[in-house]
């Protein structure tokens, strides 16, 4: 079952990220932009049990870590995704209001990434990564959430149906 | 109990957690499998990229001229009145107008200066969720290019090469937070240290507080041993505010980049430099304004009315 899961789950990230790399950072938006693969795994987060969100926040932290445009050491984003996709998996589970609901998802992924973005500036800084000046983080953190809150609602259905597909949970939105 | 397992799902959690420390650990001293697995993930995506590039650059034009609609509405109404056929060429054509013209601009300043250069094209644009500032380019160490080597655009400095793969290099902009450059300000030779904002403003921090600095100095990259990083006498910016705040141990500075990174399409790596420094000479010169010829007409009132 686990291996079956696996084998259909690895190729869907692999996917997105290369569209994140290959398609969305040609684009340099106003307000930092978003980051579709990061959408997806906090979605697919919010969708698993805290035990498979721990995982696919392992996989995911670490491939956004392959990024060769990402600053900070390799692990870095590893560590923030592992933290972030079980807290929003062990926040979100049991709660209908925000996984039943896709303006719940919405809103839930918009505030997760606006957190997990200010506790990579917090832990980055402490391992010497520069990110710039406060106001310039601040900035670029909200147009990434508020990107995140215009791009969510058109990517979920995707994504819910490529996570029912993978672990078939019936967690469809 | 909210979820069963608890316990297992916590010392999951607790694994996963040591694990992605290891990996930090490891990267922060240096281990070479870490960092050849982030070269080996760009060796694989740079023809990918390259072809997204090629495929994405009309949609990136619609975007950037929705982008600057309030500056390009002219130019808009004037493209309204031509048939679809003749606006599709002109899209295509326009992109690489642009380009060539970049990149005749990047070939004078290098032929001023006497660089050697590679010209290489923009594939792709960093991701802005970490923070950081740089692009992709499509010529790497099988064109000449090394880890920190100069990168100029048509005005003056883009940034430094930050890695160099066999066929792409990483570059990371003038913008980037962690960017610094030694520079000098023309005439005066004054000597200080910029460094990235996130945006297209500066800031320059004198070293000696003896020294002043005035709002339209322009200031050049002062160059490193063995011109690498940088080498001497790039156009960097102009100083555009000065702080005056008392008890400041030297004078700070807001600089504005005279690189325009929104439009950034065409790069050229300074892979070698002349053994003659080239001053000041490659000071982008100020805008002349166009005079206005005026023209006086003298009417003299004929002597008979006409009917």
């Amino acid at each position: 079952m686990i291996t079956r899961q696996l084998s259909i789950s690895a190729p869907i990230f692999i996917l997105i990220y290369g569209v994140q790399e290959v398609i969305v950072n040609q684009f340099r938006l106003p307000g930092g932009g978003f980051s579709i693969f990061f959408i997806f795994a906090l979605v697919w987060a919010i969708l698993s049990t805290p035990e498979v969100a721990a995982f696919s926040g392992f996989a995911s932290g670490f491939l956004m870590d392959l990024s060769p445009s990402t600053s900070g050491p390799i692990g870095h984003w590893t560590l923030i995704m592992v933290a972030s996709s079980y807290v929003i998996s062990y926040l979100g589970s049991g709660n209908e209001n925000v996984k039943g609901n896709p303006v719940g998802v919405t809103f839930f992924i918009s505030s997760a990434v606006f957190f997990t973005e200010f506790v990579f500036v917090i832990s980055g800084a402490l391992l010497g990564v520069q990110t710039g000046s406060f106001g310039q983080v601040l900035f670029t953190i909200f147009g990434i959430s508020l990107w995140t809150l215009v791009i969510t609602p058109i990517c979920l259905p995707v994504f819910s149906l490529l996570h029912d597909i993978a672990l078939d949970t019936r967690s469809k939105i | 109990m909210r979820y069963g397992g608890e316990g297992r799902s916590r010392l999951l959690l607790i694994v996963l957690i040591v694990s992605a420390l290891f990996l930090i650990t490891l990267d922060l001293r240096g281990v070479g499998v870490l960092e050849g697995a982030r070269q080996g993930t760009q060796t694989i995506l740079s023809p990918f990229q390259r072809a997204g590039s090629v495929v994405l650059t009309p949609i990136k034009n619609f975007f950037s001229d929705v982008t600057h609609l309030g500056r390009t509405r002219n130019q808009i109404e004037k493209l309204r009145t031509d048939n679809a056929k003749l606006r599709a060429t002109l899209l295509n054509r326009k992109n690489a107008d642009a380009q060539l013209l970049q990149l005749k601009s990047i070939l004078d300043l290098a032929g001023t200066a006497g660089y050697k250069v590679v010209n290489a094209r923009v594939i792709s644009q960093g991701s802005s969720q970490s923070f950081s500032q740089t692009i992709t380019i499509d010529a790497g160490t099988t064109a000449g290019i090394k880890k920190n080597m100069t990168v100029v655009a048509e005005n003056g400095i883009a940034g430094v090469v930050k890695e160099a793969y066999s066929h792409t290099s990483l570059i990371m902009l003038a913008t980037d937070p962690a960017f610094k450059i030694g520079v000098r300000i023309a005439g005066t030779q004054q000597i200080g240290i910029l460094s990235g904002r996130g945006s297209r403003s500066a800031s320059l921090q004198l070293l000696d507080n003896q020294t002043t600095v005035r709002v339209g100095d322009v200031l050049l990259s002062r160059g490193s041993v063995a011109n690498r990083p940088f080498v001497p006498g790039v156009p960097v910016g102009y100083v555009t505010a000065v702080d005056n705040s008392a008890g400041a141990i030297a004078q700070s500075a807001t600089v504005h980049l005279y690189t325009n990174f929104a439009t950034l399409g065409v790069v050229a790596i300074v892979v070698g430099a002349s053994s003659v420094n080239p001053g000041d000479a490659l000071i982008p010169q100020k805008p002349q304004p166009t005079p206005i010829p005026t023209v006086t007409i003298y009417v003299t009132p004929s002597p008979t009315p006409t009917n």
